[in-house]
């Protein structure tokens, strides 16, 4: 029994499946669903037609055939008891044998097969018996008592009654009329026909008539669905052209052929496509001399700027010769040619990440060595600042695949920018990971800035006091390459800030490539920030494919971070 | 007089102030402006190290690299603005010891050019040998099977680097700064492309080595000596 049941379940089961199967094809393709709502409304159409023309069918042959039935009995009766009236038996042996006679007369006198009964009427008080008479008195048991009676009563009287012939049931009719026996009295003479032919005509009519409607079915089907093709195919085929656009494949069109409406279609979206693909092209091509502009720009200036260094060097190191002005004058020169140096290479770098042409030299490595070196390099920074640099690294290990040289580049922008705007407060580096991410904050107590200016603080020379003096120098691209360079590991670099209260950077990054970020390891907004800001996210969209490798899974982490101090 | 420093550059104020940096330094720079004549200049001066911008007119840079390197080992280094494209390698690859991307510092460029013509100056007679490769290192001379190889100075260097200490593990780090003069981290792909170029002249199958052995994720080391 439980096995019984387990095959009912997995028989549940597997209907269930297909039902949703069917259910995913009903939503999913317009050709399933008219094709199924054509053959529902073309079976009841003709189920409704077969019905009513089966029921007319079967009414006009079965009624024609017993009106024709009624007036040969009518006439085979009448002719009987023409046959008793001018009979002159006396006796019952002779009113039995002329009962016997009549019944054989009229078995073989009919149009058709017939069986024919001589049955004493009910309630016949005559003192003659002589029995009944019959072709087959077997069958007497058909004419039903109630067609006795009412044939007693007088008149012609039928019934449909079911005759079993050889086990198998055929429709018949018996039809019944009084008629006076000479000495025995009131007799009813019955007749059984059989109405098989007309059964077997009706039969083949309606199997006809059913094979007509499924090949109809069928060719109804057939038609829907090529009719549905023909209007499906070039939507389907649109719609994947469009998809094969949004791809990127600018050079994909739809056939056009005949110049019906699809026609129509398929040259306006082609017309569509060819607009899009030229714009695409000319922006392309505007943006790709733009930022050709921009590298050759800062190549051919390394030329003469190399002569200007130089040159300048060269003067600087005999600067003691000059009188102060000019002394002052070659100082000058040289910081400024250092700063310009910056700039130019600031400016390739962004050209290159404009051009894609940076690329991700990847490495495993553990993040904190990273955060150390980095923090090393501001040492002297933070002492002249007056700054404290607090460094708060996670116990575990922080290992990730990241390019060092531009990690370290992200971190020594944000840990010189945090000095510099911290006004001698202290900086706080906090490094945290979990099993997708390792992330580092960085935090000051300066100036702060407002949500609207920690939106703006990756954009090119963006700065967020134009008057602020600039003697800190940077080159205003800091940010923005940091930015690029979290984009290209396929991770964020986030700000915060509020005015009086300082700022916070967050950098997090994927353990590896192919992680899609969805939190950071680190709160962005430090805990002392009340009431806490709504973040401004900068970055939400990993440039690498986050299908290459396969998902870490994001059980939450469990890392026990122990607090640290390095100084 | 230090050396004498062939400059070819077409940048007539570049050229110059090199020139002045040089002559500061005790150098004896001679210069060239033009590609298609460099090679007759070399010739002509027999220059101890050749400075070599790869922009040129007439022929390339690479070109007259090629040129040079075909009949003289002398040091080449080359200028370039643009350090980070596919130009470096094929620079090297055209027998470029090492190069300087611009804008570069005086000092800088001294460095370059005084590590380059720093010549081993070791007296002591010295036999090593890697494989069946020996090397004389006060001749300047390589063998392989009793046959005569040519190499340059930068490879004899290189070569002789992963020889003395055959049992060391080398990391590009380490040969730039031993044979290159790199304090600090430099280019790494100075290191792979001397390597092949050295391998291509001294082992039986360059694509096989048995004399300079890569060793994975680590460096080079010097092949097993059999004796």
């Amino acid at each position: 029994m439980p096995r019984l049941r387990g095959t009912g379940r997995l028989l549940r089961a597997r209907a269930g499946r297909r039902l949703r199967r069917w259910g995913h094809a009903w939503r999913s393709s317009l050709q399933v669903r008219v094709i199924t709502t054509t053959l529902a409304l073309g079976l009841a159409a003709l189920g409704t037609i077969g019905l009513y023309v089966g029921e007319r069918m079967r009414d006009g042959l079965y009624t024609g055939r017993v009106e024709q039935l009624l007036t040969e009995s009518a006439r085979s009766t009448a002719q009987a008891q023409t046959t008793f009236d001018s009979s002159n038996a006396q006796t019952a042996v002779d009113v039995q044998r002329l009962l016997q006679e009549v019944a054989a007369a009229q078995a073989s006198g009919g149009t058709g097969e017939r069986e024919v009964f001589l049955l004493r009427a009910p309630g016949e008080q005559s003192s003659l018996s002589v029995g009944v008479a019959g072709s087959k008195l077997a069958l007497a048991d058909l004419v039903s008592d109630e067609l006795q009676r009412a044939t007693a009563a007088g008149g012609q009287h039928w019934q449909s009654v079911a005759w079993e012939v050889d086990g198998h049931v055929q429709p018949a009719v018996v039809v019944g009329q009084d008629v006076t026996v000479p000495q025995a009295g009131a007799y009813g003479l019955y007749f059984l026909y059989s109405l098989q032919a007309e059964q077997d005509r009706l039969d083949f009519l309606l199997r006809t008539l059913a094979a007509a409607a499924g090949a109809l079915v069928v060719l109804l089907g057939g038609m829907t669905w090529l009719v549905t093709r023909q209007t499906v195919r070039p939507v389907r085929r649109a719609a994947e052209v469009a998809e094969r656009l949004a791809d990127g494949h600018l050079a994909e069109r739809m056939p056009v052929r005949g110049e019906d409406e699809m026609a129509t279609l398929a040259s306006s979206f082609n017309e569509m496509a060819a607009s899009l693909q030229d714009q695409i092209r000319r922006m392309e091509e505007l943006s790709a001399v733009q930022r050709r502009f921009v590298s050759d720009v800062s190549h051919e200036l390394r030329t003469p700027l190399t002569t200007i260094r130089m040159a300048g060097e060269v003067i600087h190191a005999s600067r003691d010769d000059f009188d102060p002005a000019v002394k002052r004058s070659a100082e000058l020169l040289q910081t400024q040619l250092d700063r310009f140096e910056d700039l130019l290479a600031d400016l390739l770098e962004i050209s290159r990440f404009d051009a894609g042409a940076a690329v991700l030299d990847a490495d495993s490595r553990d993040v904190r060595d990273v955060v150390l070196a980095a923090v090393e390099h501001t040492f002297p920074l933070a002492g002249r600042r007056g700054s404290w640099l607090h460094v708060d690294l996670s116990d575990s290990e922080c290992v990730a695949d990241i390019d060092p040289r531009r990690v370290e580049r992200v971190l020594r922008n944000l840990l010189v920018n945090a000095v510099e705007h911290a006004d001698g407060s202290t900086v706080e580096v906090v490094v945290g990971a979990d099993r997708a991410a390792v992330a580092v904050t960085v935090r000051d107590h300066g100036v702060g800035m407002t949500a609207d200016e920690a939106q703006h603080v990756f954009d090119r020379f963006w700065r967020a006091d134009p008057a602020r003096a600039r003697t800190t120098g940077g080159t205003g691209l800091g940010l923005a390459i940091s930015l690029e360079d979290a984009h290209l590991h396929g991770g964020w670099l986030e700000a915060w800030g509020r005015p009086g209260r300082g700022a916070s950077f967050r950098l997090t990054l994927p353990r590896r490539a192919g992680i899609r970020l969805t939190d950071s390891p680190l709160p962005l907004v430090p805990q002392d920030a009340d009431p806490p800001d709504p973040v401004t996210r900068v970055v939400d969209r990993p440039r690498t494919d986050p299908a290459a490798l396969p998902d870490l899974g994001d059980e939450p982490s469990t890392d026990p971070r122990e607090r640290q101090e390095v100084r | 007089m230090k050396g004498r420093v062939l400059v070819v550059d077409d940048d007539t104020a570049l050229a110059e102030m090199i020139g002045i940096v040089l002559r500061s330094e005790g150098f004896d720079p001679v210069f060239c402006e033009d590609g298609d004549e460099a090679l007759g200049v070399f010739r002509q001066t027999q220059p101890d190290l050749v400075l070599l911008d790869l922009m040129l007119p007439g022929k390339d840079g690479n070109e007259v690299c090629r040129l040079i390197r075909a009949e003289s080992g002398v040091p080449i280094v080359m200028l370039t603005a643009k350090s980070d494209t596919v130009d470096v390698v094929l620079g090297l690859e055209s027998g470029a010891d090492d190069y300087i991307s611009k804008p570069f510092k005086p000092k800088e460029l001294v460095a370059r050019v005084r590590a380059r013509l720093r010549r081993s100056d070791e007296p002591a007679p010295e036999h090593l040998t890697i494989g069946d490769v020996t090397i004389d290192v006060p001749g300047h001379r390589v063998e392989r099977a009793g046959r005569p190889i040519s190499l340059t100075p930068l490879e004899f260097d290189l070569l002789v680097a992963l020889a003395r200490k055959p049992w060391q593990v080398f990391t590009r780090e380490v040969l730039l700064e031993k044979v290159w003069g790199y304090r600090h981290a430099a280019d790494t792909r100075l290191v792979n492309v001397h390597v092949q170029r050295l391998r291509s002249k001294i082992e039986n199958d360059p694509e096989q080595p048995e004399i300079v052995v890569t060793v994975r994720g680590v460096g080079y080391k010097a092949g097993v000596t059999s004796t």
